[in-house]
């Protein structure tokens, strides 16, 4: 185990023989992947803020006033047995006018001077959890609306679109950033790593005349990588815990998002650990990067 | 394929680098044990011979065995290999000046992955037989040019290597420190390990007294093989 241990060592000397370059790299990632993590937020939140949303949909199926009552107990029946429907609740038309009559009271006159009850006999669904999403929502409501006895079909759709929409933007740019981000992370470290390797030529050459093999050579840059990829993405992790505390403090304190403040959530525990792994992953991409440039370089 | 007693063994060899011919048309044995000077003026091809041999370098043409492995065809994957049983000494020595003198003479064992108990006892032994046991926890930067050529020397053979290759290796000594330099190569050599020594030095080549293969021009000029043949 003692050639672990010296490639262990050999990492580590590497990150101290450049003091400097170290901390400015790591400074430099962590900065860099903190501009991403800020759109991962954002996106994380976004998404929490759709499931949310897409929890509580309900999609209302408003039946024909001609509809006998045979026909409701048998459309009834249809939805209840329909695999992607959780729940279903029967409105009759009297029950409508008296929810409308409790939930507007001021504007219950309205009504009065129609006569008959203008309101409608609906079920109110709430469709099964693996088939909330807008597109699911979509299918489902064309297809009931083709049923007998069915008038219109009505949900929350454009505001649940509207959401989705945003949330795939900002996906897209999260996507977008990180990738571009993500380079220059990879240069940054790659940098770094040429800069021990350039310092410690002399001893890549002796190792190698000595019968070290290319893996030997190379892990202790890789490692180097590692751990300057991980302290700058833990150092981002950091920064960006930071700045979401004092923001949900900000508007816990304004009082005009009353309650959002327990709403937005900072990354769960896995999303965090992934963080620094795709962080620790840049920097051993940037060790191949340059050991591949010194490799060329050397012939 | 090589004869049988061979442990080097050239077959109409030559490099060249660009425009120059560094090596033309080299063929010759070594035999298993066998002390050999390599001599020829500077730009003589020694040092391209040597890098031939540990597969630093590529023959243009010609095949080249070391202990039965065809070096000209072999992977660059099993050149490290190849390598393990070759010790190498450089005339500057090459330590590394941040690692004490028994970090420096551990690291080819380090590097085949030795115990740390196996590391210390070889590492130890060799400083032993070379002499610079007592210098042991010191920097290379402290020891004198002879005892950096010891410790050089005990890196090449600290793993039992079948051939140690020297290029220079008295270049940058005085008479007397060379006489104990050449003195240990002997001492290895008795112990059954083929050496090489590539040198211009005329001293070397009467403290010696072996076959002599002389380089001139980039080819064989000469292969001198009764002892005692250069005189000084």
């Amino acid at each position: 185990m003692k050639w672990l241990w010296y490639l262990f060592c050999e990492g580590w000397a590497n990150l101290r023989m450049n003091r400097t370059t170290t901390v400015v790299a790591t400074l430099t990632t962590a900065f860099t992947l903190a501009c991403v993590g800020i759109f991962l937020l954002l996106y994380v939140n976004l998404r929490n803020a759709a499931d949310w949303l897409q929890e509580d949909i309900r999609v209302i199926v408003y039946l024909e006033d001609r509809i006998s009552t045979d026909n409701t107990q048998e459309l009834e029946e249809k939805l209840k047995s329909d695999l992607t429907v959780a729940a279903v609740r029967h409105i009759s038309k009297e029950e409508a006018l008296s929810e409308f009559r409790s939930e507007f009271p001021s504007d219950s006159h309205l009504l009065e001077g129609l006569g008959e009850n203008p309101l409608p006999a609906s079920f109110v669904v709430t469709p099964a959890s693996n088939y909330r999403s807008p597109d699911a929502v979509r299918r489902w409501a064309e297809r009931v609306l083709t049923m007998a006895g069915v008038a219109k079909v009505d949900y929350n759709q454009e505001w649940i679109d509207a959401l989705a929409e945003l949330t795939r933007y900002i996906e897209l740019t999260a996507i977008g950033m990180g990738v571009i981000l993500s380079a220059a992370a990879i240069t940054i470290i790659g940098n770094t790593i040429r800069l021990a390797l350039f310092a410690r030529r002399d001893e890549v050459e002796i190792l190698r005349l000595i019968g070290a093999t290319r893996a030997f050579i190379r892990i202790p840059y890789f490692l180097e990588g590692a751990i300057l990829g991980g302290c700058g993405s833990a150092l981002a992790l950091g920064m960006l815990k930071l700045g979401f505390e004092l923001f949900r403090q900000q508007i816990a304190s304004t009082g005009r998002f009353q309650g959002m403040e327990s709403i937005v959530t900072f990354f769960p525990v896995p999303i965090s650990l992934l963080f620094v792994a795709v962080g620790m992953g840049l920097g051993v991409a940037g060790s191949m990067v340059s050991m591949r440039r010194f490799g060329e370089a050397r012939g | 394929m090589p004869t049988t007693d061979a442990m080097i063994q050239l077959i109409h060899v030559s490099k060249s680098y660009e425009r120059r011919t560094a090596l033309s048309d080299v063929t010759l044995d070594i035999e298993k044990g066998e002390f050999v000077l390599l001599v020829g003026p500077s730009g003589a091809g020694k040092s391209t011979l040597l890098r031939l041999l540990i597969g630093e370098e590529r023959p243009d043409e010609g095949q080249i065995f070391v202990n039965g492995k065809n070096v000209s065809r072999l992977k660059q994957s099993e050149v490290p290999f190849l390598r393990r049983k070759i010790g190498t000494v450089f005339q500057n020595f090459r330590l590394l000046p941040k690692k004490s003198v028994f970090e420096n003479v551990a690291l080819p064992l380090i590097v085949q992955r030795a115990s740390a108990g196996d590391i210390r006892r070889k590492v130890i032994e060799t400083l032993r037989a070379v002499g610079v046991e007592h210098k042991k926890d010191q920097l290379p930067g402290s020891l004198s040019t002879g005892e950096q050529q010891r410790v050089c020397i005990a890196r090449a053979i600290v793993n039992g290597p079948v051939v140690l290759l020297a290029d220079e290796p008295t270049g940058n000594l005085d008479p007397e420190r060379t006489a104990e330099i050449v003195e240990l190569f002997k001492m290895i050599n008795a112990r059954g390990t083929t050496v090489v020594v590539a040198t211009h030095d005329p001293h070397v080549m009467t403290l010696v007294n072996r076959r002599v293969i002389s380089l001139f021009q980039r080819s064989l000029s000469r292969e001198q093989q009764t002892r005692a043949s250069v005189s000084t």
